[in-house]
């Protein structure tokens, strides 16, 4: 079965390719927080923002219609809880984006700062998960110090998501194949249930056996690894055009905007 | 020298009771190619868990003339290398290149000498230039190729394969057979595909109910066509007309 890879464009090869995971992690971290920390009023400079993500995922030769579908699939969370805003707030608010002005409660503007905010930041998510192999992203996490317990799983969550999504659609195309009328609520419940717990059962022997290959080859409870990231002039520069994007849109297009 | 396996009364039953081998008694020298042949539930998988010490039941079992015990586990783990029915449990890294070292890293080598392993394990089973693949990114021949490699790295003497023909198409089946063909070590194949049993293997091993029920030259055994048959298993089409009358243990 094929899946639709979150990280497909990720074996690619471009400039942004081959910068270090690390140095993209880390700037993705940082311009996210910076993005999430713009004050609720800030739609006109949240555009700037989006320049960034949307430069990285054109030079890394990622279709935007790519990004944008994967951002509509996420973003019905997000709209239902930005959608709460317009309701409770409503306080007059004057809008103004360049030339423009015109008059909204702050509740719409609130909605549409959120909405903003997931959309650029999304953005980022995909233009970092797009550019970088899963194990190098996992490799870099692990320099950083993160717990090699959680990046172990997170590699195995990963390696078997798409074997487990395999098995749902196989099971729910076998219960297709028989139930030829609507059963009822109740006995569709059971049904689920039923396919839940086959889907657990089946996942366990998976386990069993993982733990088997692993101790076969002589796995001891120490993960061990060869790490080939490696910090290059390119990823200095890399870091220091973001950070004057980044501290020029702060100090400067901020204060001219607001 | 010690045989590459040496098994002597070997029984285990299953925690609900269930007899899965019965006095098993089983010797394989170095270089040979066995086949592990029996219909679904023989003991097959079974068996092949225990020569890796995976489970313990009552008798003997040396491999290399280690008799496996928790000491030397290690050690016996290095010199047979165990490759699983389904590849993707086998292949749980998420790169190619970092499953095929996953072994040899484990063996204390350095990260040196784990390149060339790796380089080499993939070149044999031809995925040299699939290392920083993802394994749910290989086609089926592959994923089994790549987990047979997975083994190759560590360099082991012997090496034990779980219906390796399992959902494979004729190419990849006959591309699975000639890389078989090509490895020094000594095979132990589990299969009930009895065309790819008499392809691969010279020594064939006929297993039922978890006991032997008959162990020499393969085309003796499967050319056998009444044993075969109430051992719910068939001739192999190229020892078809050869048929040899009865042959016991």
């Amino acid at each position: 079965m094929h899946h639709a890879y979150i990280d497909k464009f990720a074996y690619q090869d471009s400039h942004i390719h081959r910068l270090d995971s690390r140095v993209k992690f880390i700037i993705v971290l940082i311009f996210t927080a910076v993005v999430i920390s713009l004050p609720p009023t800030s739609l006109s400079v949240l555009t700037c923002y989006a320049i960034g993500p949307f430069t990285i995922l054109v030079l890394g030769r990622v279709p935007l219609k790519f990004a944008l579908k994967h951002i509509l699939v996420v973003s019905p969370f997000v709209l239902v809880l930005a959608l709460s805003c317009p309701l409770y707030d409503k306080t007059p608010f004057t809008a103004a984006f360049g030339p423009f002005t015109w008059q909204i409660s702050l509740g719409w503007m609130r909605f549409f700062t959120i909405l903003g905010k997931f959309i650029v930041t999304m953005s980022a998510l995909i233009a970092l998960v797009s550019t970088t192999r899963f194990n190098d992203l996992l490799t870099g996490l692990q320099r950083l110090g993160l717990p090699k317990l959680l990046i172990i799983q997170l590699g195995f969550l990963y390696r078997y998501i798409f074997i487990l999504i395999d098995r749902a659609h196989h099971i729910l195309r076998a219960r297709a194949a028989r139930k030829l009328r609507n059963l009822g609520t109740k006995a569709e419940l059971k049904i689920a249930a039923a396919m839940l717990g086959s889907l657990l059962i089946r996942s366990l022997n998976t386990a069993e056996h993982v733990n088997i290959a692993m101790q076969a080859r002589g796995f001891d409870r120490n993960w061990r690894t060869i790490s080939k990231l490696q910090i290059r002039s390119s990823d200095l520069l890399f870091a220091l055009t973001a950070a004057f994007f980044l501290l020029g849109l702060h100090f400067f297009v901020e204060p001219l905007l607001q | 020298m010690p045989r590459a396996i040496e098994i002597e009364n070997l029984s285990y039953k299953y925690p609900d009771g269930t007899i899965a081998l019965d006095n098993i008694t089983l010797s394989v020298e170095h270089g040979q190619t066995v086949a592990l042949i029996g219909p679904n539930g023989a003991g097959k998988s079974t068996l092949l868990l225990a020569m890796a010490g995976f489970i313990k039941g009552t008798g003997k079992v040396l491999i290399d003339g280690l008799q496996i015990n928790s000491k030397n586990l290690k050690k016996v783990r290095t010199s047979l290398g165990c490759c699983l029915e389904n590849p993707d449990d086998q292949l749980f890294m998420p790169t190619l290149f970092d499953d095929v070292a996953f072994g040899p890293l484990n063996m204390g080598l350095k990260a040196e000498q784990v390149k060339v392993r790796v380089a080499d394990a993939l070149k044999t089973v031809g995925l040299a230039d699939m290392a920083d693949k993802a394994p749910h990114h290989l086609s089926a021949g592959q994923k089994r190729a790549a987990a047979i490699a997975t083994i190759l790295s560590m360099s082991p003497k012997i090496i034990t394969l779980d219906e390796p023909d399992g959902s494979l198409d004729p190419r990849n089946r006959n591309n699975l057979i000639k890389l078989l063909a090509e490895l020094p070590q000594t095979l132990i194949i589990a299969t009930s595909n009895m065309n790819f049993a008499a392809a691969v293997a010279g020594r064939a091993v006929l297993l039922d109910n978890g006991s032997i029920i008959a162990d020499g030259d393969a085309k003796k055994i499967m050319s056998n066509s009444k044993m075969m048959t109430e051992h719910g298993l068939e001739v192999p089409d190229n020892f078809k007309g050869n048929n040899c009358g009865s042959f016991g243990n």
